[in-house]
């Protein structure tokens, strides 16, 4: 993975100090609080419900061991002995102290890590796939591309107060696990006529108040012009994006109002004037980066597979964790391992410190010292040679993070919602918990088979809600919290938006309502192969939506 | 005849009415054009062995010096000796004094130590020019003249339109008297005079320059234009703080207004202002017109003899001006809020793209914590009003991050080996 050289130490070093100073300059009054907060946010630093909230940036997911023990060090003297880690790969404390946070921040840079960008209307954090580098369906590793727009996009003078913030996801491979159609850009690896491989660009995707799926901007931008591209694209919503309105200012709303085919010739007129300037990318860069990423040395395993049919007899928890949380390696004889962090009744994504430690331990001694987090909100040791899997298994039971349920109903999407959150309307954790008590029956799980439940505490949609297979979003109604449940979104490649079915539901009545809907699907299904997303596109809303309010 | 010279170098603090009536009353007894006459009342009868006369030694400086000749060549004549001046300058003034017959011609010169203090490199012209002048010309004539009950000067009633009402006599606010014979002469009196007397011209006249002050500061005038418009040429500044004004007061010296131009390390006077209600495109000068206006008057404005700029806001299209910035003395990019950011990127296309090399200034909400990426953006000056933020830029403590990552701007230079994404900043 990427290590910093002296250039992203100093930068890092240099960013702190003025953060410090900035700090220093609110203390002593020099600073209104308007002043200071864009400041404050693009350092990651935001004021929440009951405390300062810190979110540290993660990039593209990847982390070495080194790095989540000082994330665990931090979560144990600065904060209250956990951390959560966010759907966009990053990690957030919750309660840490103003005064501690030059500390925190200094203890960061020293193991080549940061909170820059990870909030405020700037370029964020890159997100990709968790599974990067590693897994067996890529054309392309995704992290070299990342970490040059990574430091493309690090204090980027021209986009540092663009109309509002700005997130960029890619993916290397054609199964899409980052969401890129719901980013302001998705990129997803591609390869043009002559072989050639290159990036198709998506731009105007998000969540939030207002639901888009991305549009195609350009079917194939070759790496060495990525970057003039991305400045081009940015530039025009810099210069034209809404800033009038806080709710209509993301490039969302730009393309929709403007549509896709007049922003495409608005960037191509830019790109014209971009393209083979100053931002080319050098082919010796991209390989100066990629030598970062090179592939760990593997060993030579005669073992390549493992009986899972077998397993699930002997050890019924063991092989329904195999079954679930493994992923297909690119190299014979390893596999990458999806530590869930959906326990049940547990907060998800949360982890405490010593399980931090843990999974640091395991990532060194079992995944060449590397770990990735994922957006849906659990751990990855990305390389694990098949005959280590039961010694991994048999630490993570230990630290009670063994769940086998990844891609299941309970491995739920959730904003911090309520209990943490300023903006948010209703509580979302609690629900989370009550859903994944309710089916937690291994059994009952795989029953269900894949389904994806995402839950957002407010319009905002930070759980993703309108993307989940089932999506559950809380409103406040005359001082009720109510949820409202959507039905049918995919955050893939096959990108849709949930659709709403009718009336919300009162916090108690929603775990009866998503079974009646999952009850309708086993019913109704054709197969247990067809999972209930692929039941639901072939159903259509009726039948759901009878299931949810009867027949009337 | 009146006696209204106290003893000199005893200044009463308070004007006496009588005494300010009296000079009111000498203003009515000259022939407005009698310049000889006003001067040779001021040396044998207000002011006896108490006054000064004060020669810049400049374009018109020779009809004064004239008179002087006229009514005694033996009267000490002052020149300032900035150590800036032309060469041609310093021949005139050996000229004139041999043409005239003048004996007692005494050159000032600044202050050593405020020089090594203050201007080591020389260069306070450049980043301060209140400053520069103070100690070069403000500084040693005060020293002089405090010793005089009064001086005489060149001024002119025509030069600028501050002067439109200057009197032969001025009672000053500390209590001197301040003579002016040629205030009522016009360019063409000068000019008649000069030819009757058949006195030479300073031999940067006939090369454009009507008005001659030191060499940095003094550019050529354009046909039509104010005769004084080449001295500070790009600077609010019009008097270099040595003249008292009309009511007797000390004119108040450039260097005590709001300097709020940061520019080349230094705050300045800001020669510009904004557009108002009510401006002419066709005649403005040291304005900002604000792009709209400038598309609505183009023809107007190009052919606008005068100095202007180009005001730059948020939603404004910089493509449509890209042909004409080179007719602007600055470009101002307008910040209305910090977390506007869209002069970010018409800063770069004005810089970068569009290749101006002029002054291209930050105005508004222009605060600390955005002036490094304004700066890389291209923006070389800044308008800064926000106390914090001047005092950071003063002293040098603007807290920024050094290093860049990306490739910006036309200055930033590569780092070590590598070639393409880090840069520093210059001299960091």
């Amino acid at each position: 993975m990427y290590r910093y050289d002296e250039f992203d130490a100093a930068f890092v070093k240099e960013r702190t100090a003025q953060f410090s100073d900035q700090v220093a300059r609110r203390l002593t009054g020099e600073l209104n609080e308007d002043q200071f907060r864009p400041l404050r946010l693009m350092n990651g630093l935001y004021l929440q419900l009951h405390a300062y909230m810190l979110r540290i940036a993660v990039p593209y997911g990847t982390m070495s061991s080194k790095q989540l023990r000082m994330l665990a060090r931090i979560a144990r003297d600065y904060d209250r002995g956990y951390g959560h880690f966010t759907t966009r790969q990053n990690i957030q404390f919750n309660w840490p102290k103003l005064r501690d946070i030059p500390k925190i921040l200094a203890d960061l840079a020293s193991v080549e890590m940061h909170a820059i960008q990870t909030s405020g209307n700037c370029i964020r954090n890159i997100t990709t796939d968790q599974f990067a580098g590693a897994t067996a369906d890529e054309i392309i590793d995704p992290r070299p591309v990342a970490e040059i727009l990574r430091q493309w996009s690090s204090l980027h003078p021209e986009f540092s107060y663009l109309p509002r913030k700005f997130k960029i996801a890619m993916t290397g491979s054609t199964n899409d696990r980052a969401a890129i159609r719901f980013h302001d850009i998705g990129l997803q690896a591609a390869t043009n006529a002559l072989g050639e491989i290159g990036w198709e660009v998506w731009v105007g995707g998000g969540l939030g108040r207002t639901p888009m799926i991305g549009k195609q901007i350009s079917p194939f931008v070759p790496h060495e012009h990525l970057l003039a591209y991305l400045e081009s694209i940015l530039r025009v919503y810099n210069r034209y994006g809404r800033r009038d309105n806080k709710y209509k200012a993301r490039i969302k709303i730009l393309v929709h109002e403007t549509g896709i085919d007049t922003i495409r010739e608005q960037v191509e007129e830019e790109f014209a004037h971009v393209k083979g300037g100053v931002l080319t990318l050098p082919q010796q860069e991209l390989d100066r980066i990629t030598k970062y990423f090179a592939q760990p040395d593997y060993e030579l395993v005669n073992e390549t597979t493992v009986d899972v049919a077998k397993e699930k007899i002997l050890n019924p928890p063991y092989g329904r964790w195999l079954e679930r949380n493994l992923n297909a390696h690119r190299q014979p004889g390893y596999v990458s391992v999806t530590i869930s962090l959906k326990p049940t009744g547990g907060a998800p994504g949360d982890a405490t410190d010593k399980q931090m430690e843990v999974v640091a331990d395991l990532a060194e001694r079992y995944s060449f010292d590397e770990l990735r987090v994922s957006h849906e909100q659990n751990l990855v040791l990305p390389h694990v040679r098949v005959t280590d899997l039961p010694a991994v298994y048999a630490k993570l039971v230990e630290h009670e993070l063994a769940e086998g349920n990844a891609g299941q109903i309970t491995d739920i999407i959730c904003c911090p919602g309520l209990d943490f959150c300023a903006l948010a309307n209703a509580r979302s954790i609690p629900l989370a918990q009550e859903l994944s008590r309710k089916f937690a029956s291994p059994e009952r799980q795989a029953e269900i088979g894949d389904l994806k439940i995402k839950i957002s505490g407010c319009i905002n949609a930070c759980g993703h809600h309108h993307v989940g297979h089932i999506g559950i979003l809380g409103v406040e109604k005359k001082g009720t919290e109510l949820y409202q449940i959507t039905v049918g979104g995919d955050a893939t490649e096959n990108a849709a938006i949930g659709n709403i079915l009718g009336h919300g539901f009162v916090v108690e009545d929603v775990p009866a309502a998503i079974e009646r809907l999952v009850d309708l699907y086993i019913s109704k299904r054709e197969s247990a192969d067809e999972s209930f997303i692929a039941a639901y596109r072939r159903l259509g809303d009726a039948p759901f939506k009878e299931a949810l309010y009867g027949n009337a | 005849m009146l006696d209204l010279a106290t003893a000199p170098g005893v200044r009463a603090h308070k004007p006496d009415k009588l005494r300010e009536l009296g000079i009111m009353s000498l203003n009515g007894m000259f022939d407005e054009m009698d310049g000889v006459a006003v001067l040779r009342q001021a040396v044998e009868e207000l002011l006896v062995d108490d006054v000064a006369i004060v020669s810049s030694f400049g374009a018109d400086s020779s009809v004064l010096l004239h008179m002087v000749s006229e009514v005694n060549k033996d009267l000490p004549v002052y020149f300032l000796e900035t150590g800036k001046h032309f060469p041609e300058t310093l021949d005139y003034v050996e000229t004139l004094k041999r043409q005239l017959g003048l004996t007692n011609v005494i050159a000032l010169h600044p202050d050593a130590k405020d020089i090594e203090r203050f201007d080591p490199k020389g260069d306070l012209w450049e980043t301060d020019p209140d400053s520069c002048c103070h100690i070069r010309k403000t500084e040693p004539l005060d020293a002089t003249v405090s010793g005089f009950g009064g001086w005489v000067t060149g001024r002119k009633r025509f030069q600028t339109a501050e002067r439109g009402v200057l009197p032969h006599f001025e009672l000053t606010s500390d209590d001197r008297i301040k003579v002016n014979p040629l205030a009522y002469f016009s360019d063409a009196d000068i000019t008649t005079y000069k030819l009757k007397y058949g006195l030479p011209e300073h031999p940067l006249y006939n090369k454009g320059y009507k008005s001659i002050g030191c060499a940095p500061c003094t550019s050529v005038v354009a046909e039509g234009e104010d005769p004084r418009a080449g001295r500070w040429r790009g600077l609010n500044k019009k008097e270099c703080g040595i003249h008292f004004d009309f009511n007797g007061a000390i004119a108040k010296p450039m260097a005590a207004q709001e300097l709020n131009l940061f520019k080349d390390g230094a705050f300045i006077a800001d020669p510009f202002r904004a557009w108002a209600e009510g401006d002419d495109a066709a005649s403005v000068r040291y304005t900002h017109i604000p792009l709209p206006v400038f598309l609505e008057h183009r023809e107007a404005v190009l052919a606008n003899p005068h100095p202007v700029g180009l005001l730059v806001s948020p939603g404004d299209n910089v493509e449509l001006v890209q042909g004409d910035l080179d007719r602007f003395s600055s470009i101002a990019i307008n910040f209305p809020a910090f977390g506007d950011g869209r002069g970010y990127s018409s800063a770069r296309l004005i810089a970068e793209r569009y290749g101006y090399k002029g002054e291209l200034r930050a105005v508004g909400d222009v605060l600390h914590d955005q002036i490094s990426h304004m700066r890389r953006c291209g923006m070389n000056a800044f308008v800064v009003k926000h106390e914090p933020t001047r005092k950071a830029l003063e002293e040098g403590k603007l807290a920024t991050v050094d290093l860049f990552y990306q490739p910006v701007g036309l200055t930033e230079v590569p780092v070590g080996t590598r070639p393409f994404l880090r840069r520093a900043l210059e001299n960091a």
